[in-house]
């Protein structure tokens, strides 16, 4: 902030040209601190250059500008390294940041009085050594036990992260799994029971057609092939609300043009997807379509009314919407149910549905 | 009549085989994939293929794209799909250009021999069976009082139960008299209610059971 409020400050002195250079300029917006510090940084450079001036003309010598020099680097250097530390979160974060400052600040001090007693009256040992690593333990020792607790905080959160991560892979992996679960169900009652029971009335047909001439014998088998009827037709319907068949054979597509043929709303389908997807996504994407449609057919009194699926990055948006009546319930069952079905997916499903008419139903479902 | 089968389950293959045999029709191939069925037709040349929609390897659409590869290398080969489940899109891609020597059932009518048996010489002869289940369908995207901006729609919402059950059974490919047995009414009283479901959805009325069906199909804009 200091930095850069400076800098207009310069340019308004170069222009106005009426004060010196190296006064700083207290109307140009800098704060009374500012101001202080900038003009305790100036001051500083021309008191040096003076000193160094006035040894020039003293006829040289033991060149004892060098301890000036000395001081009035540490007061310069004191104000940076405070501007720095204070621009760190308040805090320990802060505190921390003042004590290493108040560190380097004594460990300048010290490195430099050893090599200027080295450069201005001869070689010695370099005695700074043990305070310098008094300094730094005492540095580090104050920033582990200030900090201490924010690195437990930091160790817990990425362990919640990793956690999340993997609820969010096993849960991903759960409905998954379900999804391949019904679609292997719903292949298993294809080839198994309801292949057996057609096989039944196959059985059952052919021993009906040889009794013709023992009228009970044929209504006790006639009955008996009513039941298998109702079981065939029984397991198709849960075969059904398992994976619709031609979802399962077809895909996505197929199965909402499918679907939109059957209701007769002549519904504008716009796919533009092209992605292989899981049949979970696939399930979702089609149970949504198939609720917000039967709502259209059953509520909405639409003229038009369209289904568009478009590929975005990492995600599948379903868009189902009509020009009905509107003020659908949000809230309301079937709902409730995708948005239940879209949400294990780590999916949105947004409805609107305003009193003056239009519904548009968006699902969102990510398939990374 | 001589037939090629192609489906994987040896349950229901052994099942279906036995049927046709007893019931005097010959089984020429069987296979269980579209390959080896498109194989067996080039070779067998039957007059009737009875296709799985489900088939190795992915067992997905195997089946359908299968029907309609024979059909393209021998359009006079009728071809019957058979599936646990019906949906109108498969139904309106085998029916694709003239829906000629096409059926498109669900297994467990194989239950219903008689019937099955029927609609395989339908099939055969060049007509078009298509199963009561994918007109419910596509009926039931027609609620009573429903969707205003279609005329088409507003009509058949306009069908009474049984007018709407004579429906489906007309797109089945069946004849009035076979209507009747099944509904258990007088070949008479179905007389009427095509007549009256002719009238209601505007459509020009016909005997022959195969226009009629694609008339239905056209009007249920089953597209093509």
């Amino acid at each position: 902030m200091a930095e850069r409020a400076r800098l207009p400050s310069d340019v308004a002195l170069r222009q106005g040209g009426r004060l010196p250079r190296w006064m700083p300029l207290q109307a140009a917006g800098l704060s009374i601190g500012e101001y202080a510090r900038s003009l305790v940084r100036r001051l500083a450079l021309l008191t040096a250059l003076l000193l160094g001036g006035i040894w020039a003309l003293d006829g040289q010598g033991y060149f004892w500008p060098a301890w000036a020099w000395l001081g009035l680097g540490v007061l310069v250097l004191v104000d940076f390294g405070a501007a720095w530390a204070w621009r760190r979160p308040p805090g320990a974060v802060r505190r921390v940041a003042c004590v290493w400052t108040l560190v380097g600040v004594a460990a300048v001090i010290l490195v430099c009085t050893w090599l200027l007693t080295w450069l201005l009256a001869g070689a010695r040992s370099f005695w700074p050594a043990w305070a310098l690593l008094g300094l730094s333990t005492a540095g580090s020792s104050y920033s582990l036990i200030a900090l201490h607790d924010r690195v437990l905080v930091a160790h817990g959160r990425r362990a919640l992260r990793a956690r999340i991560d993997m609820l969010t892979r096993t849960r991903r992996q759960a409905v998954d799994a379900q999804a391949a679960e019904l679609r292997r169900i719903e292949r298993d009652l294809h080839d198994g029971a309801q292949a057996r029971l057609v096989a039944l009335t196959l059985q059952l047909g052919r021993a009906e057609v040889r009794v013709c001439d023992h009228p009970e014998v044929r209504g006790l088998i006639l009955d008996a092939q009513r039941e298998a009827h109702l079981a065939i037709a029984e397991l198709r319907d849960l075969a059904r609300g398992l994976v619709p068949p031609l979802l399962a054979d077809r895909g996505l597509i197929a199965a909402v043009r499918s679907l939109a043929a059957r209701y007769g709303l002549g519904t504008s389908i716009d796919a533009d997807t092209h992605r292989c997807l899981a049949p979970a996504v696939e399930s979702a994407a089609y149970f949504v379509i198939a609720e917000a449609l039967t709502n259209t057919a059953k509520h909405a009194a639409a003229q038009r009314s369209w289904v568009a699926l478009r590929d975005e990055r990492r995600v599948l948006a379903v868009v189902v919407g009509d020009d009905g009546c509107g003020g659908a319930d949000p809230h309301g069952s079937g709902l409730a149910g995708l948005r239940a079905r879209v949400e294990a997916l780590d999916g949105t499903l947004s409805v609107h549905s305003p009193a003056a008419g239009g519904t548009v139903l968006e699902a969102r479902l990510p398939c990374g | 009549m001589r037939v090629a089968i192609a489906e994987d389950l040896a349950l229901l293959r052994e099942g279906l085989v036995a049927l046709l045999r007893e019931n005097g029709i010959d089984v020429v191939a069987q296979a269980q994939d579209g390959p080896a069925l498109l194989r067996a037709i080039d070779g067998h040349k039957p007059d009737l293929a009875i296709v799985d929609v489900r088939l190795p390897p992915t067992f997905s659409d195997e089946g359908v794209l299968a029907a309609i590869e024979a059909r393209r290398r021998h359009p006079q080969l009728g071809v019957l799909v058979l599936s646990q489940y019906v949906e109108t899109a498969y139904a309106s891609e085998l029916i694709g250009g003239d829906g000629a020597g096409i059926g498109y059932l669900l297994k467990e009518r194989v239950g219903d021999v008689r019937a099955f048996l029927d609609a395989l010489q339908r099939v055969a002869d060049g007509g078009t069976v298509l199963d009561r289940q994918v007109v419910a369908e596509l009926l039931a995207g027609a609620p009573a009082g429903g969707a205003p901006r279609d005329g088409s729609r507003e009509a058949l919402s306009g069908l009474t139960a049984r007018e709407r059950e004579v429906l489906a059974l007309m797109a089945e490919g069946r004849s009035n008299t076979a209507i009747a047995e099944s509904l258990i009414v007088t070949p008479g009283a179905v007389e009427k209610h095509i007549t009256n479901i002719f009238a209601k959805l505007d459509l020009p009325a016909c005997d022959d059971d195969h226009r009629r069906v694609l008339a239905v199909l056209t009007y249920l804009r089953v597209p093509r």
